[in-house]
């Protein structure tokens, strides 16, 4: 009995910390989309952001500036799609790849150049367990809630300040206006390319910070290719989570869980690769019969002249 | 005379090749700058290169078969974009393509080597073909889009080849990631002895004439062509677009397969994890960078192997890191995406050209 | 009060000249008509005074002061606003969204929903509109989308409001609501600009009427009560041009076409309920009706592109079935409803264009697939002559050509295969006069032949002069058969709306 309840705690604690980084990416995928632009990038923005913020946390010392260098980086990968995509006009499939495969080739080049090694960096100072004794005394859930680090609770804060953003402010509803129609919204003066710039950011910085919650909470280090696709996860789990913050958080935790078996498995009499392989396989039945009934918002892709 | 150029000038192909030619310059310049960066000398280390890829016999060799793979991802992903459709999934394709090739080569023994290599590099055709089939299928049946449905698949078959080589396939007593060596019968022939490039060589250009031809010159190519271009009037006019994805898809998958076979049977004799240095998306920059053609890619492919050879030799003589060629690469993706990009950047060089009038 | 004045505006694009020093004053509380065929400058005056273009030359007045406009925000805060051709809705959105977006009432960074939803409200009800702020605008009719652009241009305290083409998506029932409107505006003091090229309703609404051509003003103080169809349309076009003649039938032959039990279910709706209809070789049948009762559902069943709950298609006795290409196979041929997207693949060439759907056929493709090039190119060469399609040559991709020579193409395609039957939807949207006349003179030709010939189209006018016999497609079902002359535009409209019954009360 012990055992199960064992198991399941850590089941549960790990996927809470399995999903924080596709929480943060969804919901950037989410700022995104609802300005119009397609999400594609994550990935790369993710990658960014894991190395940005290993390299933030490395010449700092500190891992919070870590964050706010994750935050940037991931940022300016984050406008190089909206460049592309929002003033010259590239596909926004092909800009969010291209995002994507300057992160998978700039960051290993990076840490030949700094380090002359080849696969991880150095470690560095991350964040660890929040590991209160107060919390702890939190019947059922204290002990799992005092596991997590500090991320955790500020991607919750900024879920929820996300989704004010977007369905409760006047800036929130132009930004959904300029994905439904930006044609209509230039009519009314929205300012359409520069909403656009901003939802692009708002992703990049989200997006950012989801892959230096790899970096920086999961381990202490960078790992070359440590996204592991998690990024396309991240724009699925926005589509099945109607491009509502609060959708993604809910569909990360699903994920979450699948991801996290992998770690509880670990060493049993089933080879970990296909353990590692039911994120990948769920992603697959998600977007082929799971995403019936999201509609995306009408103006994606689109441009106002 | 002078109506004549202009005439050509107008031509879509000639913009085309003159952005893929801007892109190549303008990457290979900021190329520099990270080399310079590093702390090296641009210029000593692009002299170097070309030194070795184009002047010495190991380093033209080098540069060819290094081109190899990467041309037949290129093509693969060259046919799946003239329908629209953008194959990501190279990678993987290549991956489940050489297991199977490895597989038909190491453990049929009866064959002559003139059946069992063809035999073999179906193998890996069909098992490339079939994976991409998938893909396809998803996005034809359920509108699944082909990016990420293609890069979930990389990953899984990716993890399962390595779950083959680590486990089922892998032989007694060995205690690395790889399968059985490669009978024999087999193994593609050196084009250059002791040197990688092998027949596969041959097979990818080839490949990219037949793929020519049949864009060019059948109505199963302008059927493609339309498709990619205007899918409703396609629909319309009565061609079956789901047939016309489902078909180019397998194909590029099965070209991708190619690609991993021709490792298997001609560079490695087996499969070995993680041998692809990826290639899928190396692909992708081939590709972009020949404008999707599949005549261009040859000569893209061919100038990407000369960089990647080049890179592979200046690093173990000075410190320059290799991976500055992938990076130069994913600037040509880049740059070749956005002609009016490339037009802003060299303004200011064709107000020179143009004696600033 | 001359409310609005503009002199001497001139606006250029590469390669033509869009307005050529035209003037134009509006004054208070007066309905004005601009008048003009496609491409006469109409869209880009009123851009011009709405901040949407900025001309070359010329200045703008406003209540006698000069004034700059350089995007729509500074129109709007100067109360002209403008209510666009295509509504500039998201439909996903309420009423109330819609019409606040941009101009929100606000508490800090939070959008004060419930000030919005009491402002529309108020608004809804002064002037009678009859919606409800809290419907999302996907749900409503065209008419009442129409309102709510208008709503939007009288919550930002419009005095001046411009309308692009408003009537051409409206039955006439909506037709007549909307001028009820626009009357009651004028009373409450707006003025009004309807940019249009419909001559009747111009008459029936407007104070005084402007007409533009080739970018020049060509009288700017016509009245409307003195002025006739005829007069205004040879005032906008140059010339005398008679579409309204009638070119009858010579000889209708035997039944070509058969269609029995016809019905397409989508979304759970029935979109097409048990149509019956025969066209007779020698014959044009006319399907008059408005926009979304079931024509793209009819013209796709009919071209083998969608497959029908039920259908018995019969050409010539023998039944056809299958997909588009079977149709096409089978000679049964097909102009799409909108060119560009469905019936041409315009960075192709016009070479390439002409084979599109018949490529697989023995005269352009050998038994191994291989694509005969050089008799295309010859044939490519033939029908560009034969349609006189303007264009350098046959390797000019079609996005070059203007819309009146794109359709030219789609026509020698399908003329030229010998076809049985033709499905024609409407074959002049977006097409200049010339082409307009070219194209009815190809099409009556055609049928003098001895084709069947199915015409479907939104616009009126054209079915009743080129159809032997009118079918009125109404939600999914026909609702009445005319012949020639029988019934006139107002019955028909009637019918187009459903208004059955009262048409049979002979109100």
């Amino acid at each position: 009995m012990g055992n199960i309840s064992n198991l399941a705690y850590i089941v549960l604690v790990s996927t809470l910390r399995m999903s924080v980084p596709l929480i943060l990416a969804a919901t950037g995928g989410a700022f995104s989309i609802r300005c119009g632009v397609s999400d594609l990038g994550c990935e790369g923005m993710m990658i960014a952001g894991a190395f940005f913020g290993m390299l933030g946390s490395y010449i700092t010392g500190n891992p919070w500036l870590g964050l706010v260098s994750a935050m940037l980086f991931g940022a300016v990968f984050s406008m190089i799609h909206a460049v592309m995509h929002v003033t010259y006009r590239v596909n926004a499939t092909i800009s969010g790849m291209c995002v994507n495969l300057l992160g998978t080739a700039i960051t290993p080049l990076l840490l030949q150049v700094i380090w002359g090694i080849r696969g991880k960096s150095v470690q560095v100072a991350a964040f660890s367990a929040l590991n209160l004794e107060w919390m702890k005394k939190i019947p059922v859930i204290g002990r799992m809630m005092a596991a997590q680090n500090i991320i955790f609770y500020l991607t919750i804060v900024l879920v929820v300040l996300g989704w004010m953003f977007l369905f409760k402010t006047t800036a929130g509803l132009r930004m959904r206006m300029v994905s439904e129609n930006p044609q209509a919204a230039s009519t009314v003066g929205i300012n359409v390319t520069g909403y656009k710039y901003f939802g692009v950011m708002m992703s990049g910085v989200f997006c950012g910070l989801g892959g230096a919650y790899l970096s920086l909470g999961q381990m202490n280090m960078f790992i070359d290719g440590m996204t592991s696709g998690r990024g396309y996860i991240a724009v699925v789990i926005n589509a099945f989570g109607r491009f509502n913050p609060l959708g993604a958080l809910a569909g990360s935790i699903f994920f979450g869980f699948f991801d996290s078996l992998q770690t509880v498995f670990q060493g049993s009499v089933i080879p970990t690769q296909w353990m590692m392989m039911l994120p990948y396989i769920l992603t697959l039945a998600v977007i082929s019969v799971g995403l019936r009934k999201s509609r995306s918002p009408a103006g994606v892709g689109k441009h106002h002249d | 005379m002078r109506e004549k150029i202009q005439q050509i000038k107008d031509t879509k192909a000639f913009q085309s090749l003159i952005t893929s030619v801007i892109a190549l310059v303008i990457s290979l310049l900021l190329g520099a700058v990270i080399i310079s960066l590093s702390g090296y000398s641009p210029v000593e280390s692009y002299k170097a290169i070309l030194g070795f890829s184009l002047g010495t016999k190991n380093g033209i060799a080098l540069s060819l078969s290094q081109a190899t793979p990467i041309m037949f991802t290129g093509l693969a992903v060259a046919i799946a974009y003239k329908v629209k459709m953008i194959n990501t999934g190279a990678e993987g394709q290549l991956y489940v393509g050489a297991i199977a090739a490895a597989v038909a080569g190491a453990y049929i023994t009866f064959l002559p080597r003139a059946v069992h290599i063809p035999a073999a590099m179906l193998c890996g055709f069909m098992a490339g073909g079939l994976a991409a089939l998938f893909v396809a299928f998803l996005k034809v049946r359920f509108g699944a889009g082909e990016v990420i449905t293609s890069l979930m698949l990389n990953q899984v078959l990716i993890l399962f080849t390595s779950y083959l080589a680590n486990g089922p396939l892998k032989p007694d007593g060995s205690s690395l990631p790889q399968t059985e060596m490669v009978q024999e019968t087999a193994r593609l022939t050196r084009l250059i002895p002791k040197t990688q490039l092998t027949t596969a060589l041959l097979v990818a250009v080839i490949t990219a004439f037949i793929l020519h031809f049949i864009l060019t010159r059948t109505a199963y190519g302008y059927e493609m062509k339309a498709t990619g271009l205007n899918v409703d009037a396609a629909k319309t006019a009565g061609i079956h677009v789901s047939g016309i994805y489902l078909r180019t898809f397998f194909i590029s998958g099965a070209i991708a397969g190619l690609c991993g076979a021709s490792m298997a049977l001609g560079t490695n004799h087996r499969f070995v994890e993680g041998f692809s240095v990826n290639y899928g998306f190396a692909g992708i920059s081939v590709a972009a960078l020949a404008a999707y053609n599949p005549l261009g890619v040859i000569l893209s492919a061919f100038l990407f192997g000369v960089l990647k050879a080049g890179s592979i030799t200046l690093n173990r003589t000075t410190a320059v890191p290799m991976e500055f060629v992938d990076v130069i690469q994913v600037l040509v993706v880049i740059l070749v995406a956005a002609p009016t990009l490339i037009r802003t950047l060299t303004r200011p060089f064709s107000v020179l050209a143009k004696g600033g009038k | 009060m001359t409310l609005i004045r503009m002199s001497g505006i001139t606006k250029r694009y590469p390669g033509t000249v869009a307005l050529d020093r035209v003037d134009f004053h509006l004054k208070e509380g007066e309905i004005v008509s601009l008048l003009g065929e496609n491409g006469a400058g109409k869209t880009t005056l009123m851009k011009v005074l709405y901040g949407m273009t900025i001309p070359e030359e010329g200045d703008v007045f406003y209540k006698e002061e000069k004034v700059r406009m350089r995007k729509p925000t500074d129109a709007i805060e100067m109360g002209i606003c403008m209510v666009h051709q295509h509504f500039m809705l998201v439909p996903a959105f309420t009423v109330t969204e819609n019409i606040v977006v941009g101009s929100e009432p606000h508490k800090g960074i939070f959008l004060d929903l419930e000030q919005s939803k009491k402002e529309v409200g108020e608004l809804i009800k002064k002037f009678g509109f009859h919606i409800s702020p809290d419907t999302e605008v996907e749900k409503l009719s065209v008419g009442e989308q129409q309102r709510v652009e208008i709503l939007k241009a009288l919550y930002r305290k419009a005095d001046v409001i411009i309308l692009d083409e408003p009537t051409a998506v409206l039955t006439p029932t909506e037709v007549d609501e909307l001028f009820e409107i626009l009357g009651t505006l004028k009373k409450e003091g707006k003025s009004i600009i309807l940019i249009t090229h419909k001559l009747k309703e111009t008459i029936a609404i407007a104070d005084r009427v402007v007409i533009l051509r080739d970018g020049k003003l060509i009288k700017d103080n016509v009245d409307p009560a003195q002025a006739s169809v005829e007069s205004l349309s040879e005032m906008m076009v140059g010339r005398h041009v008679d579409l309204s003649v009638r070119r009858p039938a010579k000889e209708i032959g035997e039944v070509c076409l058969h269609v029995k039990d016809l019905c397409v279910t989508e979304d759970g709706q029935d979109k097409l309920k048990q149509i019956n209809l025969d066209v007779h070789r020698g014959e044009i049948l006319g399907i008059a009706g408005i926009e979304g009762n079931g024509q793209t559902q009819l013209i796709e069943a009919l071209t083998g592109l969608r497959k029908p709950q039920s259908m018995t298609l019969d050409l010539d006795g023998t039944a056809v079935s299958g997909s588009a290409d079977v149709f096409l196979k089978r000679k049964i041929a097909h102009i799409p409803e909108d060119r560009l997207k469905l019936g041409l693949v315009k960075e192709l060439s016009i070479r390439d264009n002409l084979i599109l759907g018949y490529h697989r056929e023995p005269d352009f493709c050998n038994k191994y697939s291989l694509l005969k090039r050089s008799y295309i190119r010859q044939y490519a060469k033939k029908l560009k002559e034969r349609f006189l399609v303007k264009a350098p040559s046959v390797e000019t991709a079609i996005s070059s050509l203007s819309g009146g020579n794109q359709q030219k193409v789609v026509i020698a395609r399908a003329f030229s295969r010998d076809p049985d039957a033709l499905i024609i939807a409407h074959p002049t949207r977006g097409v200049d006069i010339g082409a307009m006349e070219y194209i009815h003179q190809q099409m009556t030709q055609l049928r003098d032949s001895g084709k069947a010939i199915l015409l479907i189209s939104a616009d009126l006018d054209e079915v009743r002069v080129l159809s032997d016999r009118i079918l009125v497609l109404y939600e999914g079902e026909i609702v009445r058969e005319s012949m020639p002359g029988e019934l006139n535009e107002v019955q028909l409209g009637l019918l187009m709306t459903g208004a059955k019954s009262a048409l049979e009360k002979g109100v």
